[in-house]
């Protein structure tokens, strides 16, 4: 018997004292009923009576014919957890407990899914974790079976099935090796969430400029920038481009569009050209002008 | 005949007390009057005369005055004397108020002086100084200033195509249900850091970078903690730092703590924040002949020129200076007086504390940048 | 109706009064520079608004209490004009004092309520201060004694750095008059009675201003002197020339050749004019060297208009003086342009507070008050950018706490303290210590829990832009943004300095407030009769009698 329940009962105990000498009364109350289904307490003794009963956020009286059932309809006790009922007769009372436990059907699930965006071809990087509840907010805390379903928007799907522990279940899974959107799907019984994981490219890979004269200027231009798994990288990601020359630097972050960067700069002759993007380091050119 | 005595005595000692206050104005006479070097102007029997009764008009804003002593007025009208001193944009210059003017001779004769004259304004992002050339000349017995102009750039008419990259950002509204999916910040590293010991406390140096594909609002705060696990000073980077950062955008940082010396410090606790903000990929700010000068003042000089087809109001030019082995010994920074306009190039200069000189070997520069909503040319 | 209420300082009157209203007993405001003593500032005027808020609301009470001010002041200005010239000309100078240019200015213009209400309780102490060194007894050396607690209750300002300009005249007076009358007395006596009243006054001020006294005792005045214009050069700037000269005085001037030159001749009124003189020159603040000479350090504590607001005071006997001669010759040619004058001159600082309004900033803080109450906004404190004198009614309004704030005495945060700026609010006024003072603090945001800055000035964006500070919302139709920092803990109570104990709050809440109305009470004890005032016609001078000035 948990703590609860023993702190329950001695409770009720010292509230019905004064009666418990007397033990013509009794009652037949079930071990377990599932929060919202109807049922029904068989009871000895006779004449009138009251039956009342103390749950977690919920307290409800009946007035009771003694030796009869009294029937509680579906819905009339809904909140999980421990309760106490307590059959009286005016002069006589008889006290018990019995657990409302969560429907076994989930109705809802929370679903976490961790982070909303990651990089490309990560082993382990997205996790979802699963809360299941029935259809009064009770959280099943009976294991029961959650799959989880990650379908990218190229390549094929994976998908994990797990058993919840005290109501919860969780996975990691890896991101797909090209970009797009993920759709990443939690089923638990009939229902299911969906939440959206953008697998985006990682660091740019291979980076690689050309540089042009323009007038007076030179235009350098970026390859197509792609990640190591050939992803375009996104536009806007900056692209640094610098110029050295004589003991001077000249230097310009320049975000990619339509996956390239280019910019005019005043570049003189014989200065070296060189290209990064974050930590990753491109080619150099050594201009001459042409 | 006593009470007449009295009463012009009277009189004569309140008018001599009022000039004694007027010619020789208390200092508080003088904060108000324009502070710096006093608003009092002098005969100007002299070239600073003048070039000090010019920073005089121009602190109290009596610029048509101002200008009616220049000698070189005719050359120029009034409004392009107003705008090359208050600038012909929103800047830094338009907000600023002239603390004083230091002019320095270079070369003087009978009728004609070159001043080197700074002029040092204070802004609400702190002081900065302008400093310009400047020819006196002499006209009868008065000293006039002959003002260089710096004529208002001329943008060529032209259209510059922009393809508006940005990113707007929509969070989950509070009425979701529990769990429900938000987008997540944006993931920052940070790259560099070292602390540095300094005569003003301690200064943890580093760079920043935006490991992420959409833009952050960024900032560090560091934690000193000592020897003996207490902690010793929190501080955040302030505006040592952009702390708008593209995807795979730089940034260095530089967070001071004031009296405090390395040796009391165990351990320091670096936290770097960022959140995700909607932003613009646009102004592009090329940063152009950026040179170190050891000598004869350890700088870096060098010229900003906006790329963009938009008037760029405010920019913040930040340099990380780094050793021969590639640490970094120093961050230091500048505002820019004057809005960047599109391919208009402005001079630059970052002042790097002498001791450091020698240590440095390269650097880097980036540039943070503000345009006031609504701002038009 | 409510002009008072648009002048600069009465939102902080009404802020302070707010604060009695709700804590009578308790003067430690956690609303500003994170808690601050009012112990810093004598409570009179802002207590009796609270009294009187309980009955007629707070905006209110303060009128009626600026208007109870004014009544004070007339019967004092009579009384006391009573004792330099005849009652026909105290009559003059009583009505004149209503009028007068600078006490508009500070009732329109400067709201400074404890200015008039000390100058009320001042001159209704000063003709029992003359009974007393001239004749002596204890009626009058006890109700000087208590009208000068009570005078300090509403402000010290006037009795210590004003005593000597308006006493002096009288002990002087005293001694030149010592054989006059039927009760004579001796320059000694006098001089003595001086000293006892200055003694005793002293120690009834030092009881009912304790916990002000062991603040300033505990904090002298140490923080960087805050710029204020009535400390400029009056010639050299004319705009606070004529803010703090032109307009308070008024006609008033014409008539200084006068005061200057019948305080001259008539022997009686010479100390009385010294006295205005040596005032009216510390009056013109930076003008002259003579405030800094005499004052030092004070200088750049005290502000310089309520000063000439005493040398006014102090030539209203010879004014009053003027307009009984002009009117009792001329009669209605006098009495038209005379009429015409004192509108002007009291007109003059209501219409310049039109238009130049100190208050300039016509906004609306409630919807600031009401996006600080919700959403645990008030978790954090706040400052706010041109706001003007705003920032006390949003103080009152909303829950949450501020960094800055508008009483200076009292503030010790660091950062305000060192660079000599006055409220964070107004900072890019004071070039460059209020800049180097908002860096500061904002710098240091952490510390103080200070996640929101309130803007209604676009000057200051590139600041809080560059240091790291996003705009997130806007308000009034975006004429105020809010801009936020990131990662800010919530505000904890911090106390910077030490917070009055509970004794020091039940003084505070009964001395000040009680030595007033004992003062009243006092009052109405029946004076002995006899004639204190002028007993030769000081209408003319001495060297020159005009027969028909004596048959007027």
């Amino acid at each position: 018997m948990s703590l609860v329940r023993c702190l329950l009962l001695a409770g009720s105990a010292l509230v019905a004292s004064p009666f418990l000498l007397a033990q013509s009364l009794s009652m037949n109350l079930p071990a377990r009923v599932a929060a919202g289904s109807a049922f029904s307490v068989p009871t000895s003794g006779s004449g009138p009576g009251t039956l009342t009963i103390v749950g977690p956020g919920q307290a409800l009286r009946r007035n009771v014919q003694l030796g009869s059932a009294v029937a509680l309809a579906a819905g009339v006790l809904y909140n999980a957890g421990e309760y106490v009922a307590i059959l009286s007769d005016g002069s006589d009372s008889q006290i018990g407990l019995f657990e409302v436990t969560a429907a076994q059907q989930p109705s809802t699930l929370s679903f976490l899914a961790e982070p909303s965006r990651l990089p490309v071809d990560l082993q382990n990087g997205i996790s979802g974790t699963v809360y299941l509840f029935d259809v009064y907010h009770n959280l099943i805390v009976s294991p029961m079976p959650v799959s989880f379903d990650l379908s990218a928007s190229s390549g094929p799907s994976q998908t994990r099935t797990v058993t919840t522990r005290y109501g919860v279940g969780w996975t990691r899974m890896n991101s797909a090796p090209k970009e797009g959107s993920a759709h990443f799907v939690a089923h638990a019984g009939d229902v299911s969430s969906t939440r959206v994981i953008d697998e985006v490219p990682g660091d740019p890979c291979n980076l690689s400029m050309t540089a042009t004269p323009d007038g007076v200027k030179a235009k350098l231009q970026t390859a197509p920038v792609r990640d190591c798994s050939g992803n375009p990288v996104p536009d806007g990601t900056v692209v640094t481009f610098t110029a050295s020359y004589n003991g001077m630097q000249s230097t310009v972050d320049v975000p990619l569009k339509k996956d390239i960067a280019q910019v005019e700069m005043p570049v003189p002759h014989g200065a070296t050209i060189s290209v990064a993007s974050g930590v990753v380091a491109g080619n150099q050119i050594r201009w001459s002008g042409q | 005949m006593r009470g007449a005595v009295l009463a012009i005595g009277i009189g004569i000692v309140t008018v001599v007390l009022v000039a004694i206050g007027t010619i020789w104005p208390i200092p508080s006479a003088i904060y108000f009057a324009g502070s710096g070097n006093g608003n009092v102007l002098r005969a100007p029997s002299a070239p600073e005369d003048a070039i000090q009764n010019l920073g005089i008009r121009i602190r109290l804003h009596q610029l048509p005055a101002a200008y009616n002593s220049l000698a070189n007025k005719a050359e120029f009208t009034e409004s392009d004397f107003d705008q090359d001193v208050t600038g012909f944009y929103t800047s830094l210059r338009t907000q600023a108020t002239l603390e004083s003017v230091d002019a320095q001779p270079l070369h003087q004769s009978d009728d004609q002086a070159d001043m080197r004259v700074r002029f040092h304004w204070i802004t609400v992002l702190g002081p900065y100084d302008d400093t310009r050339d400047i020819q006196v000349v002499r006209n009868g017995n008065r000293w006039q200033v002959d003002w260089p102009l710096v004529r208002r750039p001329s943008v060529p008419a032209q259209v510059i195509p922009v393809n508006y990259l940005r990113w707007d950002v929509i969070y989950s509204g509070s009425t979701d249900e529990w769990g429900s999916q938000n987008v997540a910040g944006p993931n920052v590293r940070i790259v560099d850091m070292r602390p540095v010991n300094r005569a003003e406390g301690v200064y943890v140096l580093g760079e920043l970078l935006n490991n992420d594909v959409v833009p952050a609002w960024v900032d560090v705060r560091a934690t000193l903690v000592g020897k003996d696990g207490n902690i010793l000073g929190r501080e955040d980077s302030f505006d040592m730092i952009s702390h708008r950062l593209l995807p795979k955008q730089v940034t260095p940082f530089r967070i001071h703590f004031p009296n405090v010396d390395l040796s009391q410090v165990a351990s320091i606790r670096m936290h770097p924040e960022s959140i995700l903000i909607s932003a613009s990929a646009d102004p592009v700010v090329e940063i152009l002949n950026q040179k170190y000068n050891v000598q004869p003042i350890a700088s870096l000089t060098g010229q900003l020129s906006d790329q963009s087809g938009q008037t760029v109001n405010f920019a913040h030019v930040l340099s990380t200076f780094y050793d021969s082995n590639g640490n970094v010994v120093w961050v230091s920074d500048r505002y820019i007086g004057r809005a960047l306009l599109p391919q208009s190039p402005v001079d630059f200069t970052v002042a790097v504390p002498e001791d450091l000189a020698r240590k440095i070997s390269s650097e880097r520069t980036i540039v943070a940048t503000y345009s006031p909503k609504g701002v038009e040319l | 109706m409510k002009l008072p209420l648009k002048s600069y300082d009465t939102n902080q009157q009404l802020f302070f009064a707010y604060h009695y209203l709700h804590d009578w007993w308790n003067p430690w405001n956690v609303k500003w520079f994170t808690g601050f003593s009012q112990t810093t500032y004598p409570p009179l005027p802002q207590q009796w608004t609270a009294i009187l808020a309980h009955i007629v609301g707070l905006q209110y009470a303060y009128m009626l209490v600026q208007f109870v001010a004014i009544l004070l002041l007339a019967v004092g200005m009579y009384r006391f004009a009573a004792i330099w010239v005849n009652e026909r000309a105290a009559s003059f100078a009583s009505l004149a004092v209503v009028l007068l240019g600078s006490e508009s200015f500070l009732i329109y213009n400067a709201g400074q309520l404890a200015t008039t209400w000390e100058a009320a309780l001042y001159v209704l102490a000063l003709p029992y201060l003359y009974e007393w060194l001239r004749y002596g007894g204890w009626r009058p050396f006890v109700k000087a004694v208590v009208l000068f607690a009570a005078t300090c209750s509403a402000h010290d300002v006037i009795i210590i750095f004003g005593t000597a300009f308006f006493t002096f005249p009288l002990i002087a007076l005293a001694i030149m008059e010592r054989e006059q009358g039927e009760e004579k007395t001796t320059g000694g006596a006098v001089v003595a009675r001086a000293v006892a009243v200055a003694i005793i006054a002293a120690a009834a001020i030092a009881i009912v201003l304790l916990p002000y006294w062991i603040d300033l005792f505990r904090y002298p005045v140490t923080q960087t002197p805050i710029p204020h214009a009535s400390r400029a050069n009056y010639l050299l700037t004319p705009f606070w020339g004529t803010n703090y000269f032109l307009i308070p005085w008024g006609a008033l001037m014409l008539a200084l050749p006068f005061i200057v030159w019948r305080g001259a001749h008539v022997r009686r009124l010479v100390p009385l004019m010294l006295g205005f003189w040596a005032c009216f020159l510390v009056g013109l603040g930076g003008t002259t060297p003579v405030a800094l000479w005499l004052l030092h350090r004070a200088f750049y504590v005290l502000t310089f208009e309520r000063v000439a607001y005493w040398a006014e005071l102090l030539s209203l006997p010879i004014l009053g003086l003027l307009c009984s001669e002009l009117v009792a010759r001329f009669r209605m040619k006098a009495v038209v342009p005379l009429v015409v004058l004192a509108a002007i001159t009291c007109g003059l600082p209501i219409a310049w507070a039109n238009y130049q309004p100190t208050n300039s900033i016509n906004l609306d803080v409630g919807p600031v008050a009401e996006w600080l109450n919700r959403g645990g906004h008030d978790n954090y404190r706040y400052f706010t950018l041109g706001f003007g004198n705003n920032i006390s009614r949003l103080s009152i309004e909303t829950n949450a706490n501020t960094v800055d704030g508008e009483w200076y005495s009292d503030r010790r945060l660091p950062e305000l303290m060192k660079y000599g700026g006055g409220s964070l609010d107004n900072s890019k006024y004071f070039v460059p210590g209020g800049l180097d003072a908002l860096r500061a603090i904002l710098h240091h945001a952490d510390r103080y829990g200070l996640k929101w800055v309130f803007v209604h000035d676009p000057w200051y964006d590139p600041l809080l832009h560059f240091a790291g500070w996003r705009q997130v919302d806007q308000l009034e139709y975006g004429a105020i943004q809010v801009w936020s920092k990131e990662a800010v803990p919530p505000a904890h109570p911090m106390v910077f300095g030490v917070k009055p104990p509970a004794w020091q709050g039940i003084m505070w809440g009964i001395l000040p407030v009680g030595s007033s109305i004992l003062a009243f009470l006092l009052v109405f004890i029946p004076d002995k009769r006899r004639q204190i005032g002028a007993s030769e016609d000081v209408g003319a001078t001495d060297e020159t009698i005009v027969p028909e000035r004596m048959a007027s």
